[in-house]
């Protein structure tokens, strides 16, 4: 049997048998499932408005309890009805504290006098969190609305919420339903799954190539197989394994977004052109960053060195999803282009713009093209590191080392 | 035809000329001593022969011409850097790495299991290397090195770090190869396992051979003027051709005069009625030829 085919199948079993691998594997579908949840859960929860157990479990605390308000303007004089028992009114700070005292409130808001000229409400709660007392802000608001407009609900209603679209695209890719949570949240998916993906693979790469070195089997395998006969085994097989966990989360992806939609019609759809996007940047990602780790696990005596450079290598990858609102907000703009032509960024960076609008086909096919390309360069100066001499090599290791026999000067 | 011809080898490493013009041939069936004291060379040398290494000049013949992927099956290689996958089963690990030599993976777990048996592995054979005691390491790591049945064996310090027990298993199974007949070569700075064992030897010290031949022949080459003599009397106090004596071990080292020989003394003393329970060339042992060797060869540096 070739040995290359020895080493893939060696690899691969052992990768996917790994108690950690099943565990990731089970683990993607079952957030997916999770999320649905949730998701499905907050969109019945807005048509109905009947709020279901899980839209309760992530509502904060706050939002479901009394709130007092103390009126110093005058102008506030009723409370509207969607608010009745969100809202309590009291005469003076003195009573609202007291209230607050006794937890019969959770916070209370002083209206001054000159509201209406500043502006200005002071918003007072027991505990300092400035992100969540931004939470509640609607109730105010809309107490606000109602009461300086005289306690016309229908007008306060159209202030308050002024712009009501209907789109309609002309496109002729499937639409997603511009109002579903998931369309808001599949950007964000896709996103975090391909940087998972890619990110573990390759650094099982790294550990696979490291592992031989630092079980000191290295010098057996060098009388059996070739460098290069390893390393081609072991891209392969992780690619594989890396690959059958993609489609694993893609499918498992499908099949909820199908239930979520409770398979009658399908309000989201998941445009098939993107599963087979999101395959091809996968691979094309995975062969960029586990050709680079397996050029650390090369050189490296052992993996407690290899971190400083680990880092170095994924940083790339770490900017798409630093600059993810970005990509999200403006996926067409010159940024979000910039980052999925690069092919260090251009994995998930493509992948983010094709999940958030659509993307003209043509970019697409020369962001793979730049990485083919980058990746032939990489495994070409890889290779050049998967020699006898360096893999047998207990050589002091740093980013310096790394990026010398990268550019092939070692 | 000799099994393996080292031709004038040289190896450098950056500044450090790891090996030079180095030569020896191993013949077909023997166990022959590559042998040096620590940073010799004597690694880059086996790796040299296992086309591990390229040399930079000189050539390396095994089983008849160069080295190739067909000839490296046939070659069990025992490092002295020794180490298996120690998160993998023990019996999985081994028959990966006999059907990497080449081995079909049927008959692969046939030898493994009959191994495993041979060396009381086989109740261990379902858990990780990592969980073996260091001896039954040692073990699994022999067996990687003979499933795959080669016909030339290169171990690299085969002794170091065993116990008396499983030394003297080891000493057992290489002379059972041989008698299969497998050509061994043992690198070693161990010289009474080399005495033991091996037919003949090279001396490698910083990079370059200051020894080599037959074992006997290069112990008579180094031998003093001297024989060694026990007797049941005492020896008669003045002996013709014997210039000094002293004491070694309960018997009596005679030096002998340059023109003397050991026959003519031999005669006498059994004239002079005495009694003999011992008499032999004194030879060197080579522990005395290796620092002999290797401080001659500095002091001359």
């Amino acid at each position: 049997m070739d040995k290359t085919l020895l080493i893939f199948k060696n690899e691969f079993r052992t990768y996917v048998l790994r108690k950690s691998f099943i565990f990731v594997l089970l683990l993607g579908p079952a957030v997916g499932l999770i999320l649905t949840l949730i998701i499905q859960s907050a969109n019945h929860n807005a048509s109905s408005g009947a709020p279901s157990p899980i839209a309760q479990f992530f509502t904060p605390e706050i939002n479901k309890s009394l709130e007092g308000y103390v009126d110093l303007s005058g102008r506030v004089t009723r409370i509207p009805e969607n608010l009745s028992g969100r809202l309590k009114a009291f005469s003076s700070e003195e009573l609202a504290a007291a209230a607050l005292g006794r937890k019969e409130i959770v916070a209370y808001y002083l209206i001054p006098a000159d509201v209406v000229d500043e502006g200005e409400i002071i918003y007072v709660r027991p505990d300092f969190n400035p992100i969540s007392g931004q939470a509640n802000s609607s109730v105010i608001i809309d107490l606000m609305i109602y009461n300086l407009l005289d306690g016309d609900q229908t007008l306060a209603y159209r202030v308050a919420d002024p712009l009501n679209t209907t789109r309609a695209y002309l496109t002729e890719q499937p639409q997603r339903d511009p109002n579903s949570l998931l369309t808001f949240f599949l950007p964000y998916i896709v996103t975090m799954l391909l940087y998972a993906l890619i990110l573990t693979t390759s650094s099982v790469m790294l550990s696979s190539v490291n592992t031989e070195k630092s079980n000191r089997v290295i010098e057996i395998l060098m009388t059996s197989v070739t460098p290069i006969q390893m390393l081609t085994g072991k891209i392969v097989a992780l690619g594989l394994a890396g690959l059958l966990q993609t489609l694993v989360w893609t499918l498992s992806g499908w099949l909820l977004l199908r239930l979520g939609s409770g398979g009658i019609s399908i309000s989201f759809q998941l445009p098939f052109t993107i599963i087979l996007w999101g395959l091809l940047f996968f691979l094309l990602g995975y062969a960029l960053y586990g050709s680079l780790m397996a050029g650390v696990g090369a050189l490296v005596p052992n993996m407690r060195e290899a971190s400083q450079v680990t880092t170095l290598i994924i940083l790339p990858m770490v900017l798409p999803l630093i600059f993810i609102n970005l990509l999200i907000e403006a996926p067409s703009g010159t940024a979000a282009t910039i980052f999925s032509l690069f092919p260090f960024t251009a994995p998930i960076a493509m992948m983010t713009r094709l999940a958030a609008t659509n993307v003209p086909v043509w970019q697409p096919i020369l962001s793979a093209a730049l990485l083919v390309a980058t990746v032939i360069l990489l495994v070409r100066s890889i290779a050049g590191m998967f020699r006898a001499q360096t893999l047998l090599s207990g050589q002091p290791f740093s980013a310096r080392v790394f990026f010398r026999a990268l550019f092939g000067k070692v | 035809m000799p099994t393996i011809v080292v031709d004038k080898i040289v190896k450098t490493f950056g500044s450090m000329r790891a090996v030079n013009d180095v030569s020896f041939e191993v013949s077909p069936g023997e166990i022959f001593g590559l042998l040096g004291p620590n940073g010799a060379g004597k690694t880059t040398t086996i790796r040299i022969i296992l086309d591990i290494f390229k040399p930079d000049s000189g050539k390396v013949s095994v089983l008849g011409g160069e080295m190739t992927s067909e000839k490296k099956d046939r070659i069990g290689y025992l490092p002295e850097e020794r180490g298996l996958y120690q998160d993998m089963p023990l019996q999985q690990c081994l028959v990966y790495l006999t059907n990497l030599k080449g081995v079909p993976p049927a008959e692969s777990d046939r030898r493994v299991e009959a191994y495993l048996e041979k060396f009381d592995l086989a109740p261990h054979r379902k858990k990780k290397l990592k969980e073996l005691s260091k001896g039954m390491q040692q073990k699994a790591q022999l067996i990687a090195t003979l499933a795959h049945e080669p016909e030339i064996l290169i171990i690299d310090e085969p002794f170091s770090a065993l116990d008396p027990v499983n030394t003297q298993m080891v000493k057992d199974l290489l002379r059972e190869e041989r008698d299969r007949g497998t050509t061994i070569v043992m690198c070693t700075h161990q010289m009474n396992q080399v005495e033991e064992l091996c037919d003949r030897l090279v001396l490698i010290h910083r990079g370059s051979s200051v020894l080599y031949g037959g074992l006997d022949e290069i112990r008579r080459k180094f031998a003093d003027q001297a024989v060694l003599v026990r007797a049941a009397s005492d020896l008669p106090a003045q002996i013709p051709g014997v210039t000094g004596r002293q004491n070694r071990n309960g018997s009596q080292l005679l030096t002998l005069d340059p023109q003397a020989k050991p026959q003519s003394v031999l005669a006498y003393l059994v004239n002079a009625g005495v009694v003999l329970e011992q008499f032999e060339i004194a030879m060197p042992t080579l522990d005395e030829i290796f620092i002999k060797t290797v401080t001659g060869q500095e002091l001359l540096e």
